[in-house]
């Protein structure tokens, strides 16, 4: 209950916050620029069925990507982690293209895939390969040595000890990659909406709208907001699941 | 009979190489036990990795019931420091680990193990959900699930409180009179040596060498702590200890 009540005080303070701040834009430049908090909640309610329509495109994107990326990421970091030949081979290819930002990539996945869902997926899914990888390699390293030699010590097999102990081990860290990633996720997905012309996706709606009918625009910022808290909310509830040994405490027999 | 013969062990290699352990021989009789004792880092836990199998001595030979150990052997039990159990696991899945790694279902045996040592209450918890001692009673379990006939411990006690210990050291004993297996115990600690080990070989400081010998065959009861003998050789062991 206490909880619920922080949420709704911690809500209620960033709408408050907007609103000042859309009051003082709007006094400051005598013109309606930024809209307020209720002014997007209600465009939200007149556009539901477009919202619906462009929050679903862009939520099953996202979702795609986090798949992609986290079946090919994942198990190359964890591999390079283990495997010093594999980590010395694939260690300078990392390090290398990391840096690079994936959104000069843009243009040159357009001309591969097309305009389409599979560039936007593309972009994204790239993107978050490398939040993962990095994230998977060095939680994989940094194993506790001990897991490992016990499992051996009991005639574990090479992949029973991955399978028993560098999966189950790195997992909380891979979920706090996945968290990461939903906020740069998103904001690659946007730019990735943005670029094509016409197309569906919260990316493409907010542009669509911005100019000339900010309030919807607006609504479009929100209902990616809440696809982002859609996601931290179902990452949080796997890692409950999944990672349950997590969250226990130490406690008396009955 | 468990027989280390002139083992050699070296990590690294070329101008890296640390010798960990020395030309060290010992022959254990079957159902004996034998306490290796020595200053913290001389090198008695990688003998006890290379009686396991999960190490390779540069030179010389371990050989138990006459085969050559040279990878983990289903008969052969090790018990690490911290009892070795994965957090994300359960007391039950712990204790089994052994069992299920090899394809094995746990048997009726499995739970009157984890009962007979008072865990029967906590198979499904996780060890974070326990106490030390709880957890090290855990790591005995999936020891002894496989039915050893030697067990291995790696300073299996270590920081526990006095009471815990004392009252472990009592379970390890009725377990070894219990059930027959060879025990060979790698400890820092004086009054475990003596009160565990039949025999207790003293190491010296990195290359671990073997420095004493030093006969305790007079251990064996629970009550031997209050002995003359027992205060005897951990004066014996003291000595040679900082000789």
């Amino acid at each position: 209950m206490k909880r619920v009540l922080t949420y709704v005080i911690s809500i209620a303070a960033l709408l408050f916050a907007w609103e000042m701040a859309s009051i003082a834009v709007n006094v400051i430049n005598h013109a309606a620029i930024l809209p307020g908090p209720f002014d997007a909640l209600s465009q939200v309610v007149k556009n539901a069925a477009e919202l619906r329509r462009n929050f679903a495109a862009s939520a099953w994107r996202l979702i795609l990507a986090i798949l992609i990326s986290l079946a090919t990421a994942m198990p190359l970091g964890l591999l390079t982690g283990r495997e010093p030949t594999l980590d010395r081979f694939f260690s300078p290819i990392i390090y290398i293209t990391y840096p690079i930002p994936q959104v000069a990539l843009i243009l040159f996945l357009f001309v591969v895939f097309g305009t389409g869902s599979a560039t936007k997926v593309a972009m994204v899914a790239l993107a978050l390969f490398f939040q993962i990888l990095v994230s998977a390699r060095g939680a994989a390293k940094n194993i506790d040595e001990e897991y490992v030699t016990s499992v051996l010590s009991a005639g574990a097999s090479r992949w029973q000890v991955y399978w028993h102990v560098v999966l189950p081990a790195t997992l909380p860290q891979i979920l706090t990659s996945v968290r990461v990633s939903i906020g740069l996720g998103i904001a690659f997905l946007y730019i990735a909406e943005t670029r094509a012309a016409l197309g569906t996706g919260l990316g493409s709606y907010i542009n669509k709208h911005m100019l000339f009918s900010r309030g919807r625009a607006f609504a479009g910022i929100v209902a990616m907001a809440l696809l982002g808290l859609l996601l931290y909310i179902a990452v949080d509830v796997i890692e409950r699941i999944a990672c349950r040994w997590k969250y226990v405490k130490r406690r008396p027999l009955k | 009979m468990i027989d280390v013969d002139a083992v050699t062990i070296d990590y690294g290699q070329g101008e890296q190489t640390v010798r960990a352990v020395e030309n060290v021989s010992f022959r254990l009789d079957k159902g004996k036990s034998l306490a290796l004792i020595g200053p913290s880092g001389c090198g008695k836990t990688s003998l006890l990795f290379a009686l396991s199998g999960l190490i390779h001595p540069r030179s010389g030979k371990i050989t138990i019931d006459g085969k050559e150990v040279d990878t983990p052997r289903r008969d052969v039990a090790l018990i690490l420091q911290n009892a070795g159990l994965l957090p994300w696991k359960t007391v039950w899945q712990n204790a089994n680990l052994s069992l299920l790694l090899n394809g094995e279902f746990p048997q009726q045996n499995a739970a009157e193990v984890l009962a007979h040592l008072g865990l029967d209450d906590v198979m499904t918890r996780f060890p974070a959900e326990l106490s030390e001692g709880m957890k090290r009673r855990v790591g005995i379990a999936r020891a002894l699930s496989t039915s050893p006939s030697v067990l291995l411990m790696d300073e299996p006690l270590a920081s526990l409180d006095t009471l815990t210990r004392e009252k472990i050291q009592d379970l390890f004993l009725n377990l070894w009179h219990e059930h027959g297996f060879s025990m060979i115990l790698v400890t820092h600690n004086i009054e475990e040596a003596a009160f565990l080990g039949q025999r207790i070989i003293v190491f010296t400081d990195r290359p671990a060498r073997i420095s004493t010998i030093v006969d305790n065959s007079q251990m064996g009861s629970l009550d031997y702590r209050g002995d003359t003998d027992f205060q005897g050789i951990m004066s014996q062991l003291r000595e040679a200890l900082e000789a």
